[in-house]
């Protein structure tokens, strides 16, 4: 029982990464329709964020308050110095963002040196829950991520802003036509989801390897989450973090993490093979 | 036969010229250089040909040039007859086709097209890469495999060693002008129409009574062989193999080879590639870490200034030529 | 008398409470030139539809040579003998004329007529190797003919072919569909009377859903109904 229930913790430790990171990509690519390479390079800039914030000699919380300011902060920029230019060349976009997340990564390595950053967490120690202890740290993450997902969903349903947004999306000229400002409304959300990103990213860093590079395996995975799931819909991207967490989750113990990964691919291929519009809109296309 | 035809003929026999008198008059090591420049040229064109016509990126084009070179050190090392090296080549070509096979028939047949395909091929590459570094048993993980024999043919009569720089050279250069032109051929002929027609406007296409999906699958699978095939003969003549070789920076590197180059021209990117290695070359020796930083900032110029490669310049200052003179 | 190609028997269409067409019959026989025209919501883009095999009728049939080809896939339909021709052109704008010519031969077993022969039908012979974006629009729209003739179909249904034309477009369009009556039907459904009185063919007149009258187009346009559905008396 207690095997169980650890597994069930660390899927969902996975699952809630993966929910603020796909996020993010569910607003730039599932909505906007940009394929932002440079995504994975939100979660790092949070992760560092945290880093240096704590090397400075503050706080956790205040880490992570300035990796989500940074997220909002990056992803900002980027819209505006380049995505902003690209909306209707998606092959251009591509290669701009990685153009971006190249150099994000080397003025990364660059300012920091190489080498692992080590991030404390706010709390030690294991919960104790019954059946197992559990890291204490991991639970109050399932606990945020749950939250911010919560806050995001009525935002989006319930503000004006929210309106906007979903608005501006299904009929840009529309928008324009009723007097919402499209370029303000994409550049918020573009940077809203940044900012998710970057959230996420300092919620993980005292939990995984901080180096430049760790944005690109959050990249491939979120982009999985948004395509299984379905690009559109806050339930497909919860199935999509679900399956792609959960499956991993689960492979991890048996198999080395690598092959665990190209399952996992494999998976996802043969899924968006099976049910193109998502995993909850079916098979009609 | 049309103008555009002509002159991509008569750029074609001025390299394959080029690369012909070459030998005369530059040393052992140089010879080395251009030749892998060379294969490297091939693989930009494995890619062009995939992307050029189709318009669809494959963002982890070095997963296959990986998978090539894998497999022939594979069996160079392990596989003690006579026709090793020939064996190492089909399975080079083979295995890439395979894992292309595969990948691209979900894909494409699920409909899946544009940025998604670029996305999944992203992740592809990530895990081949992944793939090399941890199952070292096979690999050799993360340093790769060294000692790699180079291709020897000996059939009785005939003899031939490409662990010599010139025979090593003639033989990379027959192979690689020959795959060119074959490319070329296709790509102009049925197959490369019936591909632009595909980007155009697939419905009607598909109306028409093309089958889209597999022939997108059939030009995804060929592009793939040729990648493996120079990932093979990149491995037998460098004698070793590493997982940088499947790695996503280097699918990235063939990307900006293919942009600068020009890409649909499948000259232009051999040039690109030759071009763009000399100056990593260059700029890596300053500083080693300059050069991802280079890199991305060349693929931000690229996309804003030259969105048709350096030949476009060419182009359009033809263009701009022929405006000054019409106006009176 | 010519063979019967396609026959339209009692067809009606109901969109949820909506009766868009109601009891329309209509024949087509071989080597016919005919037309289908109406005031605007007259149901002759429905009609097309039933005509086609894309929409099922609520009620009757259509028949292709005794075939009901109600809900067959469109390879299928295309392979009974049935081009159809959409209103926006649909070619391949970065191919020229004969590739896009090309690429609808080469999707057939054995077509009927070679890549030159087309282009002299739809006389495009002229702009052989011109790029089909860069054709006027009327052009692309014979261009998109030539390409469904490439099948060697039977019937050609065509919807509202001369929609953007230039007047004199309009009539060498006529003047085009004419000269191909004696290969194939042709049934165009169409707003332009210009284009219509040039054909001088049989005509159906579509009503609020209805076969309102039907008959040689003088007839058609002498009627008396027909004139007060038209200016809206009716």
């Amino acid at each position: 029982m207690d095997f169980l229930l650890t597994t069930f913790l660390n899927a969902m430790t996975l699952i809630s990464i993966l929910l603020l990171v796909g996020l993010g990509l569910a607003i730039s690519f599932g909505l906007m329709n940009v394929t932002n390479l440079a995504h994975g390079d939100f979660v790092t800039v949070g992760a560092f964020a945290v880093y240096f914030v704590q090397s400075i000699g503050g706080s956790f919380w205040l880490g992570l308050a300035a990796a989500t300011v940074a997220g909002a902060a990056v992803g900002f920029i980027l819209e505006f110095a380049i995505i902003r230019h690209l909306y209707s060349r998606p092959v251009s976009t591509v290669l701009a963002t990685w153009g971006v997340s190249l150099i994000l990564q080397q003025v990364l390595e660059l300012t920091f040196g190489l080498g692992a950053k080590p991030v404390t967490p706010p709390v030690d120690g294991t919960f104790d829950l019954i059946f197992t202890a559990y890291p204490a740290y991991r639970l109050i993450l399932i606990a945020i991520a749950l939250m911010i997902l919560l806050a995001v969903v009525l935002l989006i349903r319930k503000t004006s802003f929210g309106l906007d947004i979903r608005t501006v999306i299904q009929n840009r000229e529309m928008a324009e036509g009723v007097g919402i400002n499209t370029r303000r409304t994409y550049a918020i959300a573009f940077s809203f989801g940044a900012a998710i990103a970057g959230l996420a990213g300092g919620l993980i860093a005292p939990l995984a390897i901080v180096l430049p590079q760790m944005g690109v395996n959050y990249l491939a995975n979120a982009f999985f989450v948004v395509i299984v799931g379905g690009a559109g819909s806050i339930g497909g991207l919860v199935a999509g973090s679900v399956f792609v967490g959960g499956f991993t989750s689960v492979l991890d113990y048996q198999i080395s993490p690598s092959l665990a990964q190209a399952v996992v691919l494999l998976a996802a291929i043969v899924a968006v093979r099976l049910r193109p519009n998502g995993l909850l809109n079916g098979v009609s296309r | 036969m049309i103008a555009r035809d002509r002159n991509w003929l008569l750029v074609f026999f001025v390299c394959v010229a080029l690369v012909a008198i070459y030998p005369f008059f530059a040393d052992g090591y140089r010879l080395t250089v251009i030749r892998d420049a060379l294969i490297f040229g091939l693989f930009a064109a494995s890619l062009d040909f995939f992307w050029g016509r189709t318009g669809i990126l494959c963002f982890g084009h070095a997963a296959f040039f990986g998978i090539g070179g894998y497999v022939m050190a594979r069996v160079m090392l392990d596989v003690a007859i006579p026709f090793a090296g020939l064996l190492g080549l089909v399975g080079a070509v083979v295995g890439a086709a395979f894992v292309a096979g595969i990948i691209g028939y979900f894909l494409f047949f699920g409909g899946i097209r544009g940025s998604y395909f670029t996305i999944v091929t992203l992740a592809m590459c990530v895990i081949c890469q992944q793939a090399a570094i941890s199952w070292s048993s096979v690999t050799g993980g993360d340093s790769g495999l060294i000692g790699i024999p180079p291709l020897e043919f000996d059939s009785g009569r005939l003899h031939l060693d490409l662990g010599q720089d010139l025979p090593s050279y003639i033989f990379v250069a027959g192979v690689v002008t020959l795959i060119v032109f074959v490319l070329w051929s296709i790509s102009r002929g049925r197959w490369g129409t019936v591909l632009v027609a595909i980007q155009d406007n697939e419905v009607r296409a598909a109306a028409l009574g093309h089958n889209a999906p597999l022939r997108l699958l059939a030009t995804f699978v060929l592009s793939a062989a040729i990648a493996g095939l120079a990932g093979a003969l990149y491995v037998c003549m460098a004698g070793l193999v590493a997982p940088d070789l499947a790695g996503l920076l280097l699918s990235t590197e063939v990307i900006v080879w293919v942009a600068v180059g020009g890409r649909g021209t499948l000259l232009g990117p051999v040039l690109g590639a030759f071009f763009i290695l000399r100056a990593q070359q260059v700029i890596s020796s300053l500083n080693p870490s300059l050069w991802p930083l280079v890199l991305g900032c060349v693929f931000v110029v690229i996309v804003f200034l030259l969105p048709d490669g350096i030949l476009s310049i060419f182009a359009r200052l033809k263009a701009l030529l022929r405006a000054g003179s019409k106006a009176p | 008398m010519n063979e019967v190609l396609l026959r339209a028997e009692g067809v009606g269409v109901r969109f949820g409470g909506l009766r868009a067409l109601d009891s329309v019959d209509f024949t087509v026989r071989e080597k016919q030139l005919a037309c289908i025209i109406g005031p605007n919501g007259a149901g002759k883009s429905t009609f097309l539809n039933v005509l086609t095999g894309t929409l099922r009728p609520t009620t009757g049939r259509v028949c292709f040579l005794g075939q009901d080809i109600a809900g067959l896939p469109l390879h299928r339909i295309a392979r009974l003998g049935i081009a159809r021709k959409f209103q926006i052109p649909s070619i391949f704008p970065s191919l020229s004329v004969a590739e896009n010519l090309s690429v609808a031969t080469w999707a057939i077993a054995s077509p009927s007529r070679s890549v030159g022969e087309l282009m002299e039908l739809v006389a495009l012979d002229d702009r052989a190797a011109t790029l089909a974006g860069e054709l006027a629009h009327g052009q692309k729209q014979w261009l998109e003919i030539g390409m469904a003739l490439a099948i060697g179909p039977r019937l050609l249904l065509l919807d509202e072919p001369t929609a953007g034309m230039t007047p004199q477009e309009t009539l060498a369009t006529a003047e085009m569909l004419l000269r191909l009556k004696g290969e194939f039907s042709v049934v165009a459904v169409e707003h332009d009377i210009r284009f219509v009185r040039a054909l001088n063919c049989e005509t159906l007149v579509l009503h609020q859903g209805r076969n309102l009258v039907s008959g040689p187009f003088h007839e058609v346009e002498a009627n008396d109904t027909v004139r007060d559905v038209y200016l809206g008396r009716r």
